[in-house]
């Protein structure tokens, strides 16, 4: 049985503890200042067919990301929305496997799901490299990118490639890949909610509150001629 | 080195946070950048490689400010997230050029953003907060002024505008030979107070006479008012909301002083828009009064055979363009092309169409603006090309600034095309006929009361329990005219507290409602033994429409309840709903002798 090294130990376990405290601290703050600000209100009556209302329209609107259909920008852009997908499951799986690796070990034995990892990792970072080229290259991306666009996009591609590296999880082999995969998952939980990383939390606020809007006037669900 | 602020810029900073609400925060900070919106603006697609037409660029020049004074992360490392401050006149010169020469509000972005990032409502407010410190487009002002002042957009005097309905009277009266047909004025009590556009007394007063002829028609009963009677609003598209709440307010108040029981919008994309949705929430005020759209108005007309039209004098191919505020901010979709489909023999669809059309260009009070004329005709091209490929020789519409837009391109780009509103091409197919002109006749009001059919419903109590208002309103008129009393309930939980105060002898249902259905309530009645023999016509739009997991045949045969007593269909049929309650309830009353 091997016995991780104490830097090993430190950076799967207090580190990514501490970290996330942080990151749920500032997320806190965060939801605060959101709440700080006054919601304006609907006075007018409600307006539509019986399809619609400000709670279907709300709940539409959230899972709108889920429905590429529904929006000309996402329908019309399937590969876009592709990448879309692959990239945040590949975020969400690393996320996940930052817990799994020191509290549930036993799950990445099997060499199947190590394997399905990589490959979702290799696809995310890849991803994360043609949408770092586009933003690089399209005019109208590099007019309105600021340094964390490209900085976010550049970490999570290391991360993607580290979660790679980290996934078959045999430290006896050499600890480098996990501390390396370890410590900068610590300093992404910690750089997240100062980065546009952190759209992830006005995404619902932002969303609901379109949906309810536009749901209370008819507007929602989005009707288009076929 | 600290740089000095222009006091116009101080004060744009002071008031910013004050204009900043929960939706707008949100939406300066969810977007991620991604361009997703990008193509999805005529002003980008038109104008291939300008950057500055970009929505998130465009968004982003408010952002920045938002990031450096309002966000922790814009104050501790502003060159990181792209914030920065504004300082002189000149750069607020160059905010106005953005949010009033490159975007018009149509809101085509803010429905396509994966981020929900509604940029429509925070362009307006950056508006807001230039006209406040006085930077603007000078037509913008011009307007704004006259429209406090004057108490119109169009700076269109009273005596002008009074002159122009005798004028439009007098032109109907020729026109069918029938002097008794009236555009009333001020007149108290009536159904109906009909608001228009001051363009229509300015350029178009045929429009007038055309809504005038339909309401005679139609045998209503309803005035315009000599105030109050803008429903055009510049508030919109100056981000006033001062202006915006005292300009809607002027029509509530009109409306409440002449007890009409209803307020009818003539077509206008933004001052139905101001009117109906945004001028409650400018104001705070709920109001007791539906309010509704020319073209529902006509619609129900011909539906419920108060006018009769005739679709082949519209023989011409029409084609149909969606307000923007109309469409994207009022969800008014499928009405005017259910109307269209009664008058016009040949409709053709444009593509995008609905939620995904595209801006007339003329819209965000862009008319006014003449400085950016060029920039909006270039910008043009994209709805030039959508018209063109329909192959249609009208475009027809549903607002007054979309037609002046939409002249302009189709000179513009030497298309063969004219503009109509939806009220010339009901007008064109109007059919007189004797029997509803007769109505116009004074008759004495004795021989009327002679004359006057049995009120068929005196004496019965009907719930009209649905969350439409407009629906309940006409509910209670088909009832009330054949001497029913009529309770209304807007959802099911009033339904029962008005159920337990006192037994209706028949009740309407409507099945989809906000809190509690009327599935439920009906499941609630049927097992309660004071309500399960109340006679229940269920009256629904929904099996016209797509409304996955509503089934109430399914419901009631699961649930093992009797059937209602009727089921009736949207639209509202006045006869058949007349017909199907006389039986329903006629049946009872034998039953009982």
């Amino acid at each position: 049985m091997y016995e991780p090294s104490p830097l090993l130990s430190f950076a799967q376990d207090k580190l990514q503890v501490l970290a996330l405290l942080f990151m749920a601290t500032v997320y806190a703050l965060k939801i605060r200042w959101i709440l700080r600000f006054p919601a304006g209100r609907d006075f007018q009556a409600p307006h539509g067919t019986e399809r619609t209302d400000a709670a279907r329209g709300a709940r539409l609107s959230l899972l709108a990301i889920a429905m590429p259909w529904t929006m000309g920008s996402t329908r019309e852009h399937p590969f876009l929305y592709a990448q879309f997908v692959i990239f945040h499951l590949g975020v969400a799986a690393s996320i996940a496997m930052s817990f799994v690796i020191p509290y549930l070990p036993g799950l990445m034995r099997n060499t199947a799901t190590v394997m399905a990892l990589q490959a979702l990792f290799l696809a995310a970072a890849l991803v994360g490299i043609a949408r770092l080229v586009r933003r690089l290259t399209s005019p109208y991306l590099r007019a309105f990118s600021s340094p964390d666009d490209y900085f976010s996009m550049a970490l999570l591609i290391v991360w993607f490639f580290l979660s790679l590296l980290a996934a078959p999880n045999r430290p006896q082999n050499g600890e480098g890949p996990l501390l390396a995969y370890f410590f900068l998952t610590a300093f992404f939980l910690v750089y997240v909610p100062f980065s546009k990383i952190s759209h992830y939390i006005y995404y619902p606020f932002a969303r609901w509150y379109l949906g309810r809007t536009l749901g209370h006037r008819g507007v929602y669900p989005l009707a288009r001629g076929v | 080195m600290q740089l000095e602020r222009s006091e116009k810029a101080a004060i744009f900073l002071e008031r910013l946070p004050q204009k900043v609400n929960r939706q707008i925060m949100l939406s300066l900070e969810a977007c991620v950048h991604c361009g997703l919106c990008t193509d999805r603006c005529h002003y980008v697609l038109a104008n291939p490689g300008d950057v500055t037409y970009a929505p998130a660029y465009k968004a982003d020049r408010l952002r920045k400010l938002f990031k450096a004074h309002m966000d922790w992360t814009g104050r501790i490392a502003p060159w990181w997230v792209g914030a920065r401050s504004v300082y002189t006149d000149a750069e607020l010169e160059e905010l106005k050029d953005t949010v009033f020469g490159k975007c018009t509000n149509c809101r085509r972005c803010s429905v396509n953003c994966p981020m929900g990032v509604d940029m429509a409502t925070f362009n307006r407010m950056a508006r807001g907060l230039l006209v406040h410190v006085g930077v603007m487009p000078e037509g913008v002002s011009h307007v704004a002024k006259d429209q406090w002042e004057i108490g119109n957009q169009m700076g269109v005097l009273n005596e002008e505008y009074l002159d122009t309905l005798t004028w439009m009277e007098e032109e109907l009266q020729d026109e069918y030979g029938d002097p008794n047909i009236k555009i009333p004025v001020d007149k108290p009590d009536c159904d109906v107070m009909y608001t228009i556009n001051p363009r229509e007394v300015k350029y178009d007063p045929r429009t007038i006479a055309e809504a005038a002829a339909i309401f005679h028609f139609a045998g209503e009963s309803w005035t315009m008012s000599s105030a109050g009677w803008d429903m055009t609003n510049f508030g919109l598209f100056n981000g006033d909301d001062e202006l915006g709440a005292a300009v809607a307010g002027r029509v509530y108040d009109t409306l409440e002083r002449l007890r009409a029981k209803k307020l009818v919008i003539s077509e206008c994309g933004h001052g139905f828009r101001s009117t109906r949705c945004e001028g409650p929430n400018w104001g705070k005020r709920q109001l007791g009064f539906p309010m509704e759209s020319a073209i529902v108005t006509m619609t129900n007309y011909i539906q419920q055979g108060r006018i009769r039209v005739d679709k082949s004098k519209n023989t011409v191919p029409v084609t149909y363009h969606d307000s923007c505020n109309l469409a994207r901010s009022c969800g008014i979709f499928e009405e005017p092309r259910a109307l269209l489909k009664l008058i016009v023999s040949d409709f053709r669809e444009m593509y995008p169409n609905r939620a995904e059309n595209f801006c007339c260009t003329g819209g965000g009070g862009a008319m006014s603006m003449s400085e950016y004329t060029p920039r909006r005709l270039q910008s043009a091209r994209i709805k030039a090309e959508q018209l063109k490929a329909t192959g249609a020789k009208i475009v027809a519409t549903s607002c007054h600034n979309c037609v002046d837009g939409l002249y302009d391109l189709i000179r513009h780009y030497k298309l063969d095309m004219e503009v109509k509103l939806l009220v010339n091409l009901v007008a064109n197919a109007l059919v007189p006929t004797e029997k509803i002109a007769g109505k116009a006749v004074p008759v004495p009001a004795a021989v009327e009361a002679a004359r006057a059919p049995a009120k068929l419903l005196a004496g019965y109590k009907i719930l009209v329990v649905d969350d439409e208002p407009d629906v309940r309103t006409y509910l209670r008129s088909i009832f009330q005219e054949q001497g029913a009393e009529v309770v209304e309930a807007p959802d099911a939980r009033q339904a029962m507290r008005s159920l337990l105060s006192g037994k209706p002898h028949l009740m309407t249902l409507d099945l989809i409602m906000p809190h509690k259905t009327g599935d439920w309530l009906y499941w609630e009645l049927r097992k309660d033994p004071n309500f399960a023999d109340l006679p229940i016509v269920i009256i629904t739009g929904y099996a016209r429409m797509e409304a996955p997991g509503v089934d109430f045949h399914k419901f009631i045969a699961e649930k093992n309840l009797p059937p209602p007593e009727a089921f009736i269909e949207k639209p509202i049929q006045p006869e058949m709903v007349l017909d199907t309650v006389l039986k329903i309830l006629g049946s009872r009353m034998s039953l009982q002798v």
